[in-house]
């Protein structure tokens, strides 16, 4: 009789344990962030303790954007001292997955978002946001037009963090040196690809293997072929699944021509970011497509110095028979952020919002840190010490007649977006007819 | 003692934990797939049924069949090629005895130990058509050495290669683990009877061997099926989608199309036909144990 005693008393200690072990699981999840921080402030009495999370998608804090960031965060919290903020940053493919999975039993208290249909229109939708007030923002020098993206119905969900210009960078020296010139024209750059070639170099080093990058590059192109009209031509196309529009047949043909030309290295759509990155600033490819976060390469000591100080750009050339000019270039406001519907500070989260848009936060150590431009009025930050190639990019911006906004992977619901994405390289390639492919991302805006 | 396990309350708080486990963890989350996979959830907010709507879509689906016939070629590969080799390596490494034995079964087992991320990164550098070591190897012995291996066409072999080569060291520890468990009075007998190598291999050790191949075949069909992390990583099923594998797809669709729905349809297929094959190898192994048995009585 003992021993049984004695075996169903283990037995619930077993079953105990184990829920035990079973329910352990949430402590540790909401104990995880107070582990992070020191707990001396934990003691304090004041019930005014605010613990504000931040979820970003930028995880390097130590160089560019997230620098910025966290530097930011690092000087509200000295000023509140009352507030703790804890940061937690993945990147931007798993910070989406990880947004959704948040967004199911509500976000951190602020979010990075983006400001375009592809991401913002399923998390308005879901009502996940919080509405901020259009007019608090009067003063803090917002370029025209760059709130659109964030908002829904005319009312204010989010913030834009910057100006992204798409641009071709160049090795200037490497140009100089081989007697080559910045073309003019779209027919000039397919030549120029020949020329580099057979010198012995890669003309455009190209990440097609995550499909956004040779989505801009569409876009681009089709901006130079429609001009004013890009946005009405794309908007139309998503909304109907029509893409048969003469001008985006003729960018995706461009496209197609540009890749047998030989533009973009050899196995260009297996390539990632960083390899095609590699290929710019080891000297292997002259040329390298992306947008104009990637100035910071000319401030990045990690990259020769022959090398770092002779990164230039230019844009998309103008393309014959197109209606945009030079000087209508691709450019839009993309990353920004917002504030959870449900965080249980929203007034402070608000606060600290509003603190990092204040405009010698984010736009002035944005510029400060060669990470680009920000989406607000920068023109007092000039230090006087930029480098060439971030000159090069403003004046780009002040001379620009107009500018595309959202690139067309972006313009459409995500189902649309993962399949133009996957889809484009296949019509590059030539694995796909261009008739097929723009049937096949129609059907993805249904 | 035995009082008490036949107490029907003991029982019951024996096994209310795996089953607890087993309703949350597994099936309650099935359940949910496929009513998920009869919705247009997108992940967030609110949803519709839309009946069969989604696996209507998924049977014309090119992308799907594209990544189902990827799987099917994988577990050829695995049962043809990675598998025959494993068990070849094995028997050898077997005969090889001593320090040499323990140096090559560790050395084959390594691509094993090795994180997923780092092997997908390891041979995206290897076949990189510009700086990687496949065409540098080529350019060496004379050649232009500037093939583009994750070309569209080919892609799908440069993946498979790495999953037979990841995979290998596995399959050859489960084999060698088998063959370790021969009676070793069997080669005896052999050897004494004057066989050679090659009849003892065929003979004595592939006989003997066959549940250890049923359980390794069956494994390697699974995870054909199953391959998702290191596809992802290398190439994420492109260029377009010719590398594209279910799972792959399905995250997908599930994560990043925000089609949450239409991804929880492609993991009821999936599951239904993960069941199917199973439950097919265990038909074709068991028929193949009845017939040995009937002979065996004979």
């Amino acid at each position: 009789m003992r021993k049984k005693i004695v075996s169903v008393l283990l037995t619930t200690a077993m079953v105990t344990a184990m829920l035990a072990g079973c329910g352990g699981k949430d402590t540790t999840a909401s104990s995880d962030g107070s582990e992070k921080s020191p707990s001396a402030e934990a003691g304090s009495s004041s019930g005014d303790e605010i613990t504000l999370k931040v979820f970003s998608n930028l995880p390097d804090r130590k160089n560019g954007q997230g620098l910025v960031e966290q530097k930011i965060i690092d000087e509200y919290m000295e000023e509140n001292p009352n507030v703790k903020i804890e940061v937690e940053a993945l990147d931007e493919e798993a910070y989406k997955t990880k947004f959704k999975a948040y967004s199911m039993e509500g976000l951190p208290d602020v979010v990075s978002i983006w400001g375009q249909p592809a991401f913002l229109d399923e998390v308005l939708d879901a009502g996940v946001l919080a509405e901020l007030n259009e007019s608090d923002y009067d003063d803090y020098g917002f370029v025209s037009g760059s709130l659109e993206g964030f908002k829904k119905d005319g009312k204010l969900y989010g913030l834009p963090r910057n100006t992204d210009v798409a641009g071709f960078y160049y090795n200037q020296k490497m140009f100089e040196d081989n007697g080559w010139e910045v073309p003019k024209t779209y027919d000039e750059l397919l030549e120029l690809a020949g020329t580099i070639k057979d010198a012995g170099y890669i003309p455009l080093a190209m990440d097609g293997g995550d499909g956004w990058p040779m989505a801009v590059y569409l876009s681009d192109l089709l901006y130079k072929v429609a001009g004013s009209d890009y946005s009405s031509i794309v908007s139309n196309a998503v909304a109907t699944g029509d893409f048969t529009d003469s001008s985006i047949v003729k960018a995706t043909e461009l496209l197609k021509e540009t890749a047998d030309a030989g533009l973009f290295q050899n196995g260009y759509d297996s390539q990632d970011y960083a390899t095609a990155q590699n290929l710019f600033i080891n000297g292997q490819a002259a040329m390298y497509y992306m947008g104009s976060w990637d100035a910071s390469m000319a401030l990045n000591e990690d990259i020769d110095e022959d090398i770092r100080t002779n990164i230039r750009v230019f844009t998309m050339p103008v393309v014959d028979g197109g209606k945009g000019t030079a000087t209508d270039i691709a450019a839009w406001n993309g990353g920004g952020y917002g504030v959870s519907a449900s965080s249980e500070h929203k007034d402070e989260a608000i606060k600290f919002l509003n603190y990092m848009y204040q405009p010698d936060k984010l736009s002035k150590y944005g510029w400060e840190n060669g990470v680009g431009m920000s989406a607000q009025d920068q023109s007092a930050y000039m230090t006087g010490d930029e480098t060439e190639l971030q000159m090069q990019f403003v004046d780009a911006v002040n001379n620009a007649t107009s500018v595309s906004g959202t690139p067309i992977n972006d313009c459409g619901p995500s189902a649309f977006k993962t399949g133009i994405e996957s889809e484009i390289q296949s019509v590059s390639n030539g694995s796909m007819s261009v008739d097929d492919f723009l049937s096949s991302i129609g059907k993805a805006c249904q | 003692m035995k009082k008490l396990y036949s107490n029907k309350w003991v029982i019951l708080s024996l096994v209310l934990p795996g089953l607890f486990l087993f309703v949350f963890a597994i099936l309650a989350p099935i359940c949910l797939s496929v009513y998920y996979g009869f919705t247009n959830y997108s992940g967030m907010g609110s949803y519709q049924f839309v009946g069969w709507e989604n696996y209507k879509n998924l049977f014309h689906d090119a992308a799907f069949g594209t990544s189902l016939r990827n799987s099917l070629l994988l577990a050829i590969g695995f049962i043809f090629i990675q598998h025959p080799l494993a068990m070849i390596v094995a028997a050898v490494l077997d005969k090889l005895g001593g320090k040499g034995e323990n140096f090559f079964r560790c050395v084959y087992f390594i691509p094993n130990v090795i994180s997923v991320a780092v092997i997908a990164y390891l041979w995206k550098f290897i076949y990189n058509p510009d700086f990687g070591l496949l065409n540098n190897i080529i350019k060496a012995f004379g050649g232009k050495g500037d093939i583009n291996w994750f070309n569209y066409d080919t892609a799908i072999w440069a993946v498979l290669i790495v999953l037979i080569w990841h995979g290998f060291g596995w399959g050859m520890l489960i084999y060698y683990t088998g063959i370790k468990n021969i009676d070793p009075v069997l080669y005896e007998a052999a050897a004494i009877d004057g066989a050679t190598q090659i009849q003892i291999f065929f003979k004595i050790t592939l006989p003997q061997m066959k549940p250890v191949i049923q359980v390794n075949v069956t494994m390697a069909v699974i995870s054909a099926l199953k391959q998702m992390e290191t596809v992802y990583l290398l190439t994420n099923g492109g260029p377009g989608n010719s590398t594209q594998f279910a799972a792959n797809y399905l995250y997908q669709q599930a994560f990043k199309a925000y089609k949450y729905g239409y991804g929880n349809a492609i993991g009821v297929v999936f599951i239904i036909i993960c069941l199917l094959v199973t439950v097919i190898l265990n038909k074709i192994f068991e028929e193949r144990e009845a017939k040995i048995k009937v002979k065996e009585v004979a």
